[in-house]
């Protein structure tokens, strides 16, 4: 198997990884698929209609690893329908990640899906 | 290459040793033994001679008579041998099959291949240590069985099976009993002058010998039918030129083999490994600690994924477990035959170590896997039990 260079940054040092401080205006959901041995947790903050930050804690391989630093990374800032219009092709791209894996990167998708569910319920 | 690189993968294979090499050396050029061996001129003999010394050294490594070995490319094509071979030349009593779900591919493959071309085949379960229990060939030995096949070392996890029990189950009822001792010799005692076995599969490469280069231990009075055909070598089981280079190599290395010294060497190094290892939070060992090759440590890292661990801890050349499955994404069917969860066998890692292994690199490789274990825990630190366990 053959790791690109921003895999394997992310895996040394995540940018996005853990829990966030504040549990106020947060929501955080799961999302798992044991037979591609994948599971993650996302967590958001807003306020109002903005991302003001987001973390995650995952287990699995080192692309999936990198693909959720990677779509995490890019909530903050951005409004709260970003969750559920995920750029996946786009991290795919980014870090090369072999075709055989991409199915594990939409289980980050379906994390993010409710997360944004929780949000909309509780607005 | 990292600036320091440590090799843990002798399972899969080992660097040949400088002295095989040489040897090798000598039987390619026009100065040495290159020849045909089957040709019968003074160079041809000269080539016979080296083919000839190499199976006495082949054959005194097991306890065998030189008559008795069959060069082969390898413990594959020695395993499809001995599977296909004894059940077509035995096909008058029957086409019954033993083999066990924790082989190499090697015979699970083929015993899957005879099962389509109407084998019965019974597939042995292990127990939690990866330990076939002898007696439950009391219950499926029938007079129509053929053949039971079961390794001596199991590539994953180091675990050995009581070849001697099994064998001795068999030699009562007239069944022969294959095993495939690619990980075993050099490494634990194999004796075939002294223990119940028929065919006995071998490899060159895993003692510092060459690869493409293997052979099978057929007991005389035991009859196999070849798989190919073209010419009379090897008693006509195996037709081809011999590469003499091959053979002369394969010989050196099981000459050179040790087992009195190198397992306690192994073993030693091993035990410090996981002596090392076991003070990680969570980790758990694989396979029968007492009934191990000295040569193999197979680890579960709970809550990490295996292959995230080895590509942190790249510059340690390890494997997830049998090198042939390296490519495919599938969990260990050895480790999840000894109950363990898809999980947990994704999370495992073998280590494998050799003759040139040293108590440096143990200690690096523990240094180095404890630190990758510690930073991608912080990947889930809440995730849920079936990551864990």
């Amino acid at each position: 198997m053959e790791y690109s260079s921003e895999v394997r940054r992310r895996l040394e040092r995540p940018s996005c990884r853990g829990v966030l401080a504040s549990a106020v205006g947060s929501a955080s959901a799961t999302a798992e698929d044991r037979s591609l041995n994948v599971w993650v947790r996302v967590q958001v903050e807003v306020d109002g209609e903005t991302l003001v930050a987001a973390r995650y804690d995952a287990y699995g391989c080192p692309h999936f690893l990198a693909g959720a630093d990677w779509i995490v990374e890019r909530l903050a800032g951005q409004p709260a329908a970003a969750l559920t219009e995920v750029a996946t092709g786009d991290a795919v791209a980014a870090l090369d990640v072999p075709t055989e894996k991409i199915g594990k990167l939409l289980v980050i998708e379906d994390a993010l899906a409710a997360c944004a569910a929780k949000l909309s319920v509780s607005a | 290459m990292t600036a320091r690189s440590v090799y843990l993968d002798h399972a899969a294979t080992t660097p040949i040793d400088a002295v095989v090499a040489a040897a090798m050396a000598e039987c390619m050029q026009l100065s040495g033994a290159f020849a045909n061996p089957s040709s019968t001129h003074a160079f041809g003999r000269e080539a016979a001679a080296r083919v000839s010394a190499a199976r006495a050294q082949v054959a005194e490594r097991i306890g065998a008579e030189p008559e008795s070995i069959v060069f082969t490319s390898g413990a594959t094509e020695s395993d499809n041998l001995a599977l296909r071979g004894a059940m077509a030349a035995r096909r008058a009593r029957g086409a019954h099959l033993v083999t066990s779900v924790t082989e190499h591919k090697a015979v699970l493959d083929t015993a899957k291949l005879l099962a389509e071309r109407g084998a019965s085949v019974t597939w042995l379960s292990c127990d939690s240590d990866g330990r076939i229990d002898p007696a439950v060939l009391d219950d499926v030995l029938t007079d129509e069985t053929v053949l039971v096949s079961v390794m001596h070392v199991n590539n994953e996890t180091g675990v050995v099976q009581d070849i001697a029990a099994l064998g001795e189950r068999c030699r009562a009822r007239n069944v022969l009993f294959h095993t495939d001792a690619a990980q075993s010799v050099g490494k634990i005692p194999l004796a075939v002058n002294r223990i119940p076995v028929d065919i006995v599969s071998l490899t060159a490469h895993k003692l510092h010998g060459p690869k493409g280069i293997g052979a099978l231990y057929v007991r005389p009075g035991v009859s196999l039918a070849p798989l190919q055909f073209g010419g009379e070598q090897e008693r006509g089981l195996r037709p081809g030129t011999l590469p003499t280079h091959q053979v002369v190599g394969m010989g050196e290395a099981f000459a050179r083999a040790d087992p009195a010294s190198d397992s306690e060497h192994l073993r030693v190094l091993r035990e410090r490994l996981w002596e090392g290892l076991a003070k990680i939070d969570g980790v758990r060992r694989n396979g029968s600690a007492t009934h191990s090759s000295p040569h193999v440590l197979n680890v579960a890292f709970p809550g990490v994924s295996g292959e995230t661990l080895r590509l942190a801890i790249e510059e340690i050349a390890v494997s997830a477990g049998s090198a042939c499955n390296a490519e495919t994404l599938e969990s260990s069917h050895v480790l999840t035959a000894m109950g363990l969860s898809d999980a947990l066998a994704e999370s495992s890692i073998r280590f494998s170590v050799g003759r040139d292994t040293t108590l440096d690199d143990i200690d690096y490789a523990v240094q180095r896997t404890t630190e990758a274990v510690t930073h991608l825990s912080g990947f889930a630190s809440s995730a849920p039990s079936w990551c864990t366990s």
